[in-house]
């Protein structure tokens, strides 16, 4: 990911000067411009699902299950028992883990993780 | 190619500029055709051909779109269009584009001129958010304490767990955002909001002057500094001012 950083400042701040993940891409260019009437819409095979509102994502029982445990996994890195726990559902949390820091709907297609897992 | 099959042929449209600013674009158009600058009474459609009619297009057609505008938004004032807008042939972009709607475009071009789009997101660190929902909200820790002892059983109370901390984070990420809003749009002209879901605090675009593009970064600058490490600051740009051309055109 290239991030262009200002010599004189501090690194508080992360700068693109570009967008370089799908995700960041299709946030400046899919619907968003100047709406002419179109002939036809092209569709680019495999986005499509990307169009789905988020806030039906924010609402859904699968956010508050990952919320529920992303706050339980704080104290699992705490305690002593911390080891045996993770063994136990290590594989699907380690899943989990990556897909609750991922944000809104857009993130569902496979793919368009990379991005922010880069950035991690 | 001869000019007949030229003008029936469906194009693909980028966007528009004045017709005297831009000499040419280098960037590869979608479907790999070459861009064309279609002029008409002082305005220009960036404009490629489609290959017969198949509108299917790839992925990395994604990014051509994206990279035109940037050659473009690099020499001259653009209108983008978003991606995936086709319109039936050379003649409807000169004529239902550029002939109608001139009035509406040359409005949009004297709007972003000089102008250039930032987008901005400000994305929580998980683990310092949700001590902190913890420490504020005791009903939170008291639920995660019994949902943890009662472990799968305990289906309905990590619901009721995750529930709560959605609200709670609904109503932090209100505060967050209302703040770096307003210390930022001071130093912008205009601002859209995107919806935030899940770590997200703030996603917005924001129209900013290239003559207070320097007062806007020392601004995130500020922000990202004061709000760390609860919240990681990202920026990116200066891009096309796609977020606003809508607006801009009136529309």
């Amino acid at each position: 990911m290239a991030i262009a950083t200002r010599g004189t400042a501090s690194n508080y701040l992360q700068r693109a000067p570009s967008p370089s993940g799908l995700a960041d891409v299709l946030d400046v260019i899919l619907d968003k411009g100047l709406v002419i009437d179109a002939y036809v819409r092209v569709s680019v095979i495999g986005i499509e699902v990307l169009t789905i509102d988020a806030r039906i994502v924010i609402a859904s029982v699968d956010t508050y299950l990952r919320f529920a445990e992303a706050v339980n996994r704080l104290d699992l890195a705490q305690t002593e028992t911390a080891g045996i726990e993770e063994l136990r559902d290590g594989g699907s949390a380690g899943k989990k883990k990556t897909e609750g820091a991922i944000e809104g709907a857009k993130e569902k297609v496979p793919g368009l993780k990379s991005d922010k897992e880069k950035s991690r | 190619m001869a000019a007949s099959s030229a003008t029936s042929a469906a194009v693909y449209v980028y966007g528009v500029v004045r017709g005297d600013e831009l000499p040419a674009v280098a960037a590869e158009g979608v479907a790999d055709a070459p861009v064309e600058l279609l002029e008409h009474d002082g305005l220009a459609a960036l404009v490629s051909k489609l290959p017969g009619r198949d509108f299917r297009v790839k992925r990395r057609d994604l990014q051509r779109h994206l990279q035109v505008l940037e050659d473009a938004f690099g020499e001259a004032t653009i209108v983008p269009c978003p991606f995936g807008t086709v319109v039936v042939s050379e003649d409807a972009v000169r004529g239902m584009l550029l002939t109608e709607r001139r009035e509406e475009l040359l409005a949009a071009l004297a709007r972003l001129e000089g102008k250039v789009q930032l987008n901005v997101k400000a994305v929580y660190d998980e683990e310092e958010l949700l001590r902190e929902l913890l420490r504020l909200h005791p009903e939170l820790a008291r639920l995660q304490a019994s949902t943890k002892r009662l472990g799968d059983a305990g289906y309905y109370e990590q619901i009721r767990l995750g529930e709560l901390i959605a609200a709670a984070l609904s109503e932090r990420r209100e505060l967050d955002s209302q703040r770096l809003l307003r210390h930022l749009d001071e130093r912008s002209e205009d601002t859209v909001i995107e919806p935030a879901a899940d770590y997200v605090a703030l996603k917005a675009s924001f129209l900013v002057s290239r003559k207070q593009l320097r007062k806007f970064d020392d601004a995130l600058e500020r922000a990202a500094e004061a709000e760390q490490p609860a919240l990681r600051i990202e920026v990116i740009g200066p891009l096309p001012p796609t977020a606003f051309a809508a607006a801009a055109a009136g529309g």
